[in-house]
């Protein structure tokens, strides 16, 4: 009798492709001598679907192909637990419905990352691995974030942030905003897309139109910040969940642009090993930093996760001012690519036990909840007569 | 053949379906065990039974008048009658008939038997032997005490060996489960709360499942095995409860707990069991099962029917007294509940928890020292006790009027732990005490005894008494009297509403104030 761990990729974002690549490869970290594994893929329509198939990353040069041999499913719960029930059935066999005991969603990006995904698990109340939908959620946010690490009193670049509509609608205001609070250089971004997608730096005040006209058609919330000059990128994972974490090594990503763009991120190698995703990104690990340094940015990374309310596995970006010294937190990724496990076996933590520790954390959090009360045994409305029958003795 | 007769026989085994519902209903609430069936067949259903044996005499009668169509419609009356008998009882009770596979089986078991007594008399119209088996299936229809009894032995083979198939079933599940620590809890008393208490602890690092409710029967366990455990569950509680030599034992070899915890030795059960000593034999097969498996097993210090019987040397102790290796010191009570400190082998850990009483603390050491074995935290047992919930009306503490604190002790009947629940209140140091009780009822020729000593012992430890029932708190009055407690903060009502009338006039911030034993309203006079 092994716990079986339904994985859930794929979905409607720009980041469905990426997804697919840190799924297959925490599906073949998973210790199967203690788990059984459900590849659940969620196509760009929203229709999920599995099979064995889905396991190989080979499979999904042939989308259409590979969609043919999975089998479309639906989850649902039944008696207490919940279940993947196959749509199509045999002519006079019923294929037996699936058991779920814990989800285990690799997704990026909206739609899904932000917290969309763990509002469905919450409602089948499936135990799922990683952040709830309110820290999920923040951290999608990156104007929201900032002021949850702001008002935690965790460093952040200052920021302005405005609706597409504002802008379009008076953009000498913003504009005239955007310089006097943050001044150039600067960067403007989409507050809630993830891997960098929709970012651009501004130099001069001539770039600015183009730069917030490409990231109004990713989101309609935008926020600029000031661009560090000397900067330097490092990363840290951090690994539990509010009573319990612990901080990864650092990296250092190579910069083959002024920023790290999409390209660099996810695409780079692509033509020698797809499969990689993040971790064969070109970078340094551990990150060629001071001691001292690494050792606050480690616990300024577990400060994050407490403060966010984060659970399972995340990678939090920072920025390091060269100049200044400065560290400043920019992002975090609640679901990060690869599920950052290029940043734990350094440490001596194996892919395979490292999920084994997200097992274990998701089933910590449904015990919490459980011993929590969340309805009221007695139904007030068993006491109370209804208007048409006669009012007396109702008091609500 | 008689075709009429044939109709007859047929609406007297269908009348007697309704009538198995009430039996089988009874049957299953004794256990399924004849002799309890019986002495409620003979308190419960003496008039009944005349009455059947008198419609099967009179059906008999009719039948050998050859009177076939006034027996039929004698017997379509009796039907009506059971139908409508069948349906109010079920609608009146408060446990209905469960509809489990072995009652099922009755329900089969006794169609079959009209069945093959019918075809017997249909295909012998001519012989002796056809009459008898009429006369049987008349017999089988009406007396249903002896119909339900003979269900139950006819399928006796046959539920045996389902017994069987779902003991083995959760014998393999178990055996699947190769990471699976089992821990068997069995007392003569609190073995349901401290099993509540430990999966709470222990849910702080495990994943834990525990027999629900006070399942503690083999089928109970076996229900809970194969139901809920989960592939993720590294703990599986089981209360284990015994009425009979070897019940624990039998338990204990489906399970093969590798840890246990033995909350009392009491006299209780001992209609079955005669000695507390076969009482403290059978509870320590449990003990003698955990030792085998290489286990370590936890006992109850404080119990002294418990501790005068054992080898101190084989077991962990826990309790309040001193010298135990996990154990309790520095207990007191307050309107935030109780605190103590818990000694674990030379590790010290401060609890708090909003359950009252010595009983409850004990309780709460047993499981937090078993916890504490298996590598709960002392932060972890901390946050565990501190958000234990109290079970509603025992010993419950709540804000009160005017900012006073309650504790509701409502369903509190017996004498002892009356007495308890008035030295919890003692305990609030520097708070105005209260006491409002109407006393305790149903205890035969004890009743005055007990009542007058509750008098005493509020009398001494209490500040303000109010009696509720004018003549039912007598002996509570003179109790409180003969040690010269001040009249004027004794008062006596006769309604709940009038005590509590009395005690908003004085309540404040500084009161707290005991409910104890609170009696629907027929009992105050």
């Amino acid at each position: 009798m092994k716990t079986n761990i339904a994985v859930f990729f794929g979905c409607r974002s720009v980041e469905h492709e990426v997804s697919i690549i840190s799924a297959v490869q925490a599906m073949r970290a998973i210790n199967r001598e203690k788990y059984d594994v459900t590849p659940v893929y969620v196509a760009k329509d929203g229709q999920m679907y599995t099979g064995v198939g889905l396991l190989e990353i080979e499979n999904y040069r042939n989308l259409p192909e590979l969609l043919k041999t999975a089998e479309p499913v639906v989850f649902l719960k039944k008696n207490g637990a919940v279940f993947m029930e196959y749509e199509n059935q045999g002519l006079f066999l019923k294929k037996k419905d699936v058991k779920i005991d814990l989800a285990f969603p690799i997704v990026h990006g909206t739609n899904c990352e932000d917290g969309t995904i763990a509002g469905y698990f919450e409602f089948l109340g499936l135990p799922y691995i990683g952040c709830d939908i309110i820290s999920a959620a923040v951290g999608m946010d990156k104007a929201v974030f900032k002021d949850v690490l702001k008002s935690a009193g965790l460093p952040v670049l200052d920021c302005v942030v405005f609706r597409s509509r504002e802008y379009m609608t008076d953009k000498e205001k913003i504009t005239d905003e955007i310089t006097e609070k943050i001044g150039f250089p600067l960067i403007i971004k989409p507050v809630n897309l993830g891997s960098s997608v929709g970012i651009t730096k501004v130099n001069t005040i001539e770039e600015l139109d183009g730069a917030i006209t490409l990231a109004a058609s990713f989101a309609d919330r935008i926020l600029a910040e000031h661009a560090v000059s000397a900067l330097r990128e490092i990363n840290c994972s951090v690994l539990g969940d509010a009573d319990e974490c612990i901080p990864s090594v650092c990296e250092e990503p190579f910069m083959h642009d002024k920023i790290l763009s999409y390209e660099d991120k996810y695409l780079s190698n692509s033509k020698g090993g797809a499969s990689k995703g993040m971790a064969s990104l070109g970078r340094k690990i551990p990150a060629d930093i001071p001691e001292e340094k690494a050792e606050e940015i480690k616990k300024l990374a577990c400060d994050i996760f407490k403060a966010v309310g984060a659970s399972g596995v995340v990678r939090i970006d920072f920025l390091l001012d060269t100049d200044t010294g400065k560290v400043y937190a920019n992002e975090i990724n609640t679901i990060p690519g690869s599920l950052a496990f290029y940043l734990w076996e350094p440490t001596g933590l194996k892919y395979t036990d490292m999920i084994d520790k997200l097992v274990e954390t998701a089933f910590k959090r449904q015990r919490n909840r459980e011993n929590l009360t969340f309805t009221i045994d007695t139904n007030i409305l068993s006491g109370v007569s209804f208007g048409a029958k006669g009012a007396k003795g109702a008091k609500l | 053949m008689n075709i009429i007769l044939l109709f007859s026989l047929i609406t007297a085994a269908v009348s007697c379906c309704f009538a198995l519902v009430r039996q089988f209903q009874m049957l299953q609430q004794n256990s399924y065990f004849p002799s309890r069936y019986f002495s409620w067949v003979k308190d419960g259903y003496s008039v009944e039974l005349c009455i059947e044996c008198i419609a099967f005499c009179l059906s008999s009668l009719l039948m050998s008048r050859k009177l076939y169509i006034a027996q039929l419609i004698f017997l379509i009356a009796v039907l009506a009658v059971r139908v409508f008998l069948c349906v109010r009882t079920q609608k009146k009770s408060i446990k209905k008939l469960v509809f489990t596979g072995r009652i099922k089986r009755f329900f089969g078991a006794a169609v079959i038997l009209f069945l093959l007594f019918i075809c017997i008399y249909a295909f012998m119209p001519k012989n002796v032997t056809g009459e008898i088996f009429a006369c049987l299936t008349l017999m089988l229809a009406f007396v249903s005490p002896l119909t339900s009894l003979l269900c139950r032995f006819v399928t006796a083979p046959v539920d045996k060996a389902v017994t069987n198939w779902y003991i083995n079933d959760a014998k393999r599940i178990l055996k699947e489960h190769k990471d699976l620590i089992v821990i068997g809890i069995t007392g003569s008393y609190g073995k349901t709360t401290t099993k509540f208490i430990l999966k709470r602890i222990l849910s702080e690092k495990y994943n834990v499942v525990a027999t629900p409710h006070s399942f503690n029967t083999p089928m109970g366990v076996v229900r809970t095995i194969r139901e809920d455990l989960q592939p993720q569950t590294r703990i599986f509680i089981c209360e284990m409860g015994a009425k009979n030599i070897g019940d624990i034992k039998e338990i204990c070899d489906i399970v093969h707990p590798k840890y246990g915890i033995i909350t009392s030795v009491g006299a209780q059960h001992l209609e079955t069991f005669k000695t507390v000593d076969n009482v403290f034999k059978t509870k320590f097969e449990l003990a003698d099962e955990v030792l085998k498996n290489g286990g370590e097993v936890f006992v109850n210090g404080d119990s002294a029917e418990l501790i005068s019987r054992i080898d101190k040397s084989l077991y962990n102790i826990y309790g309040t007294s001193d010298g135990f290796s996990f154990g309790a010191e520095d207990i007191s009570y307050g309107r935030n509940g109780s605190e103590f400190t818990a000694n674990f082998e030379n590790t010290e850990i401060k609890l708090a928890s909003k359950l009252l009483g010595l009983h409850s603390v004990i309780d709460i050491i047993g499981a937090a020292a078993l916890s504490f074995k298996l590598g709960v935290t002392p932060e972890s047992i901390r946050f565990a006790v501190s958000s234990l919930k109290p079970t509603e009306h025992r010993l419950e503490l709540k804000p009160y009027i005017n900012g006073s604190t309650l504790i509701n002790d409502a369903y509190n009947a017996n004498p002892e732990g009356c007495l308890e629940a008035v030295r919890v209140l003692s305990s609030f140091e520097g708070m105005k005490k209260v006491i409002v009780t109407p006393g305790l009822i149903e205890l035969g020729a004890r009743e005055y005894e007990c009542n007058f000593a509750l008098g005493v012992e509020a009398a001494k430890l209490c500040d303000i008494i109010i009696l509720v029932g004018i003549n039912r708190s007598k002996p509570l009055r003179e109790g409180a009297e003969s040690v010269g407690f001040n009249p004027d903060n004794l008062y006596t009502v006769s309604s709940f509403k009038e005590a509590m009338e009395i005690y908003s006039s004085f309540a404040d911030g500084n009161t707290a104030v005991l409910l104890e034993n609170d009696l629907p309203d027929n009992y105050l006079n």
